[in-house]
């Protein structure tokens, strides 16, 4: 198995290749991500320093490790969307395994092989990466930034790798090879309410952990860490599911609704396979959810006379990271356009061939970003600031002014969110030219 | 009305084209035949203004097209032309309504109207009661004939036609031939249509047989160009004996 | 062919006339040739001589034509004998065609451009044949369809000979 699994990896087309550079990158940079969080929980808490008490003061430093560690949200994104690039290549090479006697199994195991090396050398570097700078910040800031125990790294590569394997296994389920070598994808489920309970239940660990941190009920840190990354990964599934219904019905409303060619082809290409689109479009819409609840926080706390300049330097950092999240989980979805454009090259090339101008075919790639993404980063925005509002509005300090800066605050990070997914659009049509070539025209 | 002048066209070290010259009159059936690599689907895109030859002309009622611009290019193929391949071309998210309607879309007519011609064109192609299935549903002759609706629905002067038939057996194929020939007379649409099957190639008034990149022969209903003197009746002249 | 058992299939649904039989012939095999009276009767007599038909009814003032004929015990036995039995795949290559191709290249004469032609005149009968079966009965059509893959074996031949012939000459000019 071994041997065929290696074969298979040396046989790889330049496409692959690029695909599995694109998980390590990934890899890479979740397991830098979460290294340095760790790290920073372990800087001596309440150390003097002046400048920087971002990250030895408690509350913001709490602060700080729980931005690093959401940021590995879109990082995950990034390489799992990377993991799906090229299926169509790789399904029909587990398809040639499978007309060579292998079982479903064994062709899964494959997959996973190939992800969970990616995942490896990539989590390697990003280890060595952190090592790296962790050294020098250690040299420079003793008395501060502590070494991160090389347990701690272990620790993280391990989780990585694992989560690599796992998602490796977990992309082989949709496709049924037939010995008979038929590639066929079983159509995944749609969400059910069912799913709501995901999102709940993510939420509640999440918070357990982050609340009840240092006093948690089972394992003390260690369990509050796996309570968080738990409820994490839960809630990312449940909000997948939930941007899967909400993107489908919007999707499904345009397109018996639109008079243009251009929606109607996005409409339906969407509604097709809302799915993708909201594993592409969690992130955006998370990242739009924390900037709209910052948002409107930022709002409470910008009208009130307590405003620091600590403050204003935290939610600038926050600000920044977000910006960080947007710019990730763009990349997750240009992946995910390129993906989807392979599937249509030859509908779309004849298309073209048959009198279709390039740039109608252009505007179909940015509506279907418009209708995916702007249901999706609209309830996030509303979402996002309602929630700190209702929490909040009783509180002193909310005058008009604070509503108004979170309304247009939350208006304009679902523009952002939006706007992000149409940019991503319009720079898939070079790849887009590329598909609509003559070439592809040609049967064989 | 259509008309090739000396074509030449190479990819890298291969001449696909070595000078084919060739006329497509009003509402004509012509059939492109010949073994694979002949040069068939190269001749096909160059006519319809797909690539354009690096020598020779292409000329639609006498106006150049090979020298138009991209976008000059599209509009005329829109305006003029269908195509028809042997696979794949309709889009897979859209019922085959929706995939007929679709050019019309493009040509800013609306979407009821465009709706109700397409359904009247599935209709004539007898497969109305696929209109609402998507591609993936439909069998390979149901795919070709709505394939051909929606070559037919913007109302073209030629429609090109790459091996229609190639992914179907002879049944299916002869369906797909029976309506794709039948709406192209009733419309006077003429129809050029790139086969290597005799039965196919039958259906057409004319055959233009491509070797090597070059024209070999041609036969039309009445006679070839080879000037054949027919003996006798052929072996398989209605009676056969075994 | 045995046109013998073509009538006494045709008299298995019911007693006929000579004239009667011709005419259905004629109409239910289209891309045959069509039967000659004369050999009709013939036919109608050598089966009533070997007992598998029977004349049924002679008509007032008739002659032969207002004879008919009715199929016997014996006759329905023979015809279903015959259905049952395979035709023997044709054991030697007796066509003109092939020979005209074969002496053509052994002479080392013009095979190709006969070919050539030989390919426009069997598309040329591969026209009228799919002309013919837009408007016709499904008998023939069926005769059309014969018709048609025996003259498409015969052009796939003649390309392939054609193939072989370009490759020949390759090996000699070499
Ligand atoms: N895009 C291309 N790139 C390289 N070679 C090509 C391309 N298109 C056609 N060819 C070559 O040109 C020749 C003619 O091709 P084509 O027109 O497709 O033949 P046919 O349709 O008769 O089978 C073939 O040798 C083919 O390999
Ligand atoms: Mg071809």
């Amino acid at each position: 198995m071994i041997t065929v699994m290696r074969m298979m990896v040396r046989g790889r087309s330049p496409r692959e290749r690029a695909r599995a550079r694109l998980m390590s990158a990934g890899a890479a940079l979740a397991t830098f991500l979460l290294c340095t969080a760790a790290n920073l929980l372990s800087f001596r808490i309440d150390a003097p320093h002046d400048r920087l008490w971002v990250f030895t003061e408690h509350e913001p430093r709490l602060l700080a490790a729980l931005t690093l560690t959401l940021l590995v949200v879109p990082a995950t994104v990034f390489t799992y969307q990377a993991s799906r690039l090229a299926t169509a290549t790789r399904e029909r090479r587990l398809a040639a395994l499978r007309l060579a006697g292998a079982t479903p199994y064994e062709t899964r195991l494959v997959g996973a092989y190939e992800v969970g090396r990616q995942a490896l050398l990539g989590g390697l570097l990003g280890g060595v990466a952190h090592l790296a700078v962790n050294v020098a910040l250690w040299r420079s800031l003793d008395g501060v930034v502590p070494l991160l125990s090389p347990m701690w790294t272990l620790v993280v590569l391990a989780a990585v790798v694992l989560i690599g394997v796992g998602s490796g296994l977990a992309a082989g389920r949709h496709v049924v090879a037939s010995p008979l070598g038929l590639v066929r994808r079983a159509r995944p489920r749609g969400p059910r309410a069912v799913d709501l309970l995901l999102v709940g239940l993510g939420v509640a660990l999440f918070a357990a952990g982050f609340i009840g941190k240092g006093r948690f009920p089972v394992g003390g840190p260690y369990g509050a860490a796996l309570s968080v990354t738990v409820g994490a990964v839960l809630l990312l599934f449940g909000l997948v599911l939930a941007a899967t219904w909400l993107i489908g019905a919007v999707a499904r409303r345009a397109g018996r609704t639109a008079a243009a060619p251009e929606t109607l082809l996005a409409a339906r290409i969407v509604q097709a396979d809302p799915r993708a689109w909201a594993r592409a479009l969690t992130v955006v819409g998370l990242t739009v959810f924390f900037g709209s609840a910052v948002g409107a926080q930022q709002g409470d706390i910008l009208f009130s006379p307590w405003l620091t300049t600590s403050k204003v330097v935290a939610y600038l950092l926050i600000d920044l990271a977000l910006l960080l999240a947007l710019v990730t989980s763009a990349a997750a979805l240009a992946v995910h356009q390129a993906e989807a454009l392979l599937d249509h090259r030859r509908s779309f090339a004849v298309l073209a061939a048959s009198g279709v101008p390039a740039s109608a075919l252009g505007r179909v790639l940015t509506r279907q970003a418009l209708i995916a993404a702007s249901p999706v980063c609209l309830v996030a925005a509303v979402a996002g600031a309602g929630i700190i509002i209702l929490t909040t509005a009783d509180a002193p300090g909310w005058s008009p002014g604070t509503f108004t800066f979170a309304a247009v605050r939350a208006a304009v990070t679902a523009g952002i969110g939006v706007l992000a997914a149409v940019l991503v659009a319009r720079v898939s049509r070079r790849t887009l030219r590329g598909a609509l070539r003559p070439e592809e025209l040609r049967a064989g | 009305m259509l008309e090739a002048r000396a074509l030449r066209k190479t990819f890298g070290r291969t001449t696909a084209l070595d000078g084919v010259s060739l006329e497509i009159g009003e509402g004509e059936i012509v059939a492109i035949t010949g073994p694979s690599g002949s040069g068939k689907s190269t001749a096909l895109h160059c006519l319809a203004g797909v690539i354009r030859p690096e020598s020779g002309e292409v000329r639609l009622d006498g106006r150049r097209v090979d020298t138009l611009g991209e976008d000059a290019r599209t509009r005329l193929r829109r305006e003029n032309f269908g195509i028809v391949f042997q696979f794949g071309q309709l889009v897979p998210e859209l019922s085959a309504v929706e995939n007929v309607a679709l050019p019309l879309l493009f040509n800013r007519h609306g979407r009821q109207e465009s709706s109700r011609a397409a359904r009247s064109w599935l209709e004539r192609l007898d497969v109305a009661g696929c209109a609402d299935l998507r591609p993936g549903e439909l069998s390979g002759g149901q795919l070709q004939r709505v394939a051909v609706a929606r070559a037919l629905a913007v109302g073209p002067r030629v429609i090109f036609a790459d091996e229609p038939t190639g992914a179907l057996d002879s049944l299916a194929g002869e369906q797909v031939m029976d309506a794709l020939v039948g709406t192209a007379r009733e419309s006077r649409t003429a129809l050029v249509v790139v086969t290597h099957d005799n039965r196919v190639a039958a259906y057409a008034d004319r055959e233009i047989v491509l070797r090597d990149g070059a024209v070999a022969g041609t036969s039309t209903a009445g006679a070839s160009t080879a000037g054949a003197s027919v003996a006798g009746p052929s072996a398989a002249d209605g009676e056969v004996t075994a | 062919m045995s046109i013998r058992h073509v009538l006494l299939g045709l008299l298995a649904e019911r007693p006929k006339h000579g004239y009667e039989l011709k005419k259905e012939h004629d109409h239910h095999l289209p891309g045959a040739r069509p039967l000659a009276y004369g050999q009709v009767y013939a036919t109608l007599q050598r089966l009533e001589r070997d007992g598998f038909a029977e004349v049924a009814e002679i008509a007032q003032g008739g002659g032969p034509e207002r004879t008919a004929y009715a199929i016997t015990g014996e006759g329905r036995a023979e015809l279903e004998r015959w259905l049952a039995e395979v035709e023997e795949p044709a054991p030697y290559v007796a066509s003109p065609l092939f020979s005209r191709v074969v002496v053509a290249t052994v002479t080392g004469g013009a095979a190709d451009g006969y070919l050539l032609r030989q390919r426009a005149a069997h598309l040329a009968r591969m026209r009228e044949l799919t002309a013919e079966k837009r408007s016709g009965s499904p008998a023939r059509v069926l005769a059309a369809d014969y018709a048609l893959q025996h003259l498409d074996a015969d052009l796939r031949w003649i390309e392939t000979a054609m193939e072989r012939l370009a490759d020949l000459r390759g090996e000699i000019d070499a």
